[in-house]
């Protein structure tokens, strides 16, 4: 039975291995969250408990998002340079393909 | 946790006990990892190959797990550097093989320790679609072209240990919200470029 995404719920829906590899999104009629905010800063990396110098850039986001309710979350999440680049590239993808919709 | 620690190398002895490099080098790379020293099986396992009591196993591993610490924690890659850390009576072909191993193994440490840090939590996954909104409760005709995101967000593994909880969070965006947030990171990609300029 398929899981039902985060639609009607307001915090995330937490997944095991199995129901992470099911078939793809469904949208209901009063759907999903709506994105509020993003906020972002870059960052370096310069020490840590493991490592005592370290010189690894990183980027934060910070999603404020709205169920249909209103009630508001945030998640915040970090990401690797690599990682974020192949985010915005999802990203300008999917814009592109809205365009032509 | 207290990566400069000091090093039992007294303990490290009962490697001389091992019937080959391979068995040295094994211990080495289970002992670096931070599960090691909670571990019954790796205890065991050290116990039966050497053939020492389980005080002096646990006392093997823990020194073992120390050393490779701080030799991440330093990032020290130089031979010399290494072979620095050792007393100077210390068992000389012990030290060396020691020091090759650990030589071998330190920029594969440094990446674990670094996955394993502490951070925020990480985007695992992010999937999408572009639909068209044709029709709603409120309205019976229209084209709306809009956007459901989803993303799939692994809290700090540091935290949960072996099983860090992933959540999801879906949203919908209209082509002006995408737009918007394309221009703000499109900002942090103008950085990296400025950045890597320099």
């Amino acid at each position: 039975m398929e899981r039902e995404m985060a639609a009607d719920s307001q915090t995330p829906v937490e997944f095991t291995m199995e129901e992470l590899c099911q078939p793809p999104l469904e949208a209901k009629s009063e759907v999903t969250n709506k994105l509020l905010d993003l906020q972002w800063k870059m960052g370096m990396a310069v020490s840590s408990d493991n490592c005592r110098s370290l010189k690894s850039p990183y980027v934060a986001l910070m999603l404020k998002v709205a169920d249909q309710s209103g009630q508001i979350t945030n998640k915040s999440f970090e990401m690797t340079i690599p990682q974020f680049q192949h985010f915005f590239k999802q990203l300008k993808e999917m814009a592109a393909v809205i365009e032509t919709v | 946790m207290a990566a400069e620690a000091p090093v039992d190398f007294a303990a490290l002895q009962s490697l001389l006990k091992a019937s080959s490099k391979d068995v040295v080098r094994q211990l080495c790379q289970e002992s670096f990892s931070s599960s090691a020293l909670g571990s019954k099986k790796l205890l065991d396992i050290t116990c039966s190959s050497l053939s020492v009591t389980q005080e002096e196993a646990d006392q093997l591993i823990r020194s073992l797990h120390r050393l490779t610490r701080l030799v991440a924690y330093r990032d020290l890659t130089a031979g010399e550097e290494i072979l620095a850390l050792f007393p100077e009576n210390f068992h000389q072909n012990l030290k060396n093989l020691l020091t090759k191993i650990i030589m071998e193994h330190v920029p594969a440490w440094r990446k674990e320790a670094q996955a394993n840090q502490i951070s925020l939590p990480r985007l695992v996954d992010l999937d999408w679609r572009v639909d068209v909104k044709m029709a709603s409760d409120s309205i019976t005709r229209m084209a709306v072209p809009t956007c459901l995101l989803q993303m799939k967000i692994q809290e700090d593994a540091s935290l949960c240990g072996d099983k860090p909880a992933i959540s999801a969070v879906t949203m919908e965006l209209s082509k002006e919200t995408l737009d918007t947030m394309l221009d703000g990171l499109g900002r942090i990609r103008d950085q990296l470029s400025a950045v890597a300029n320099k």
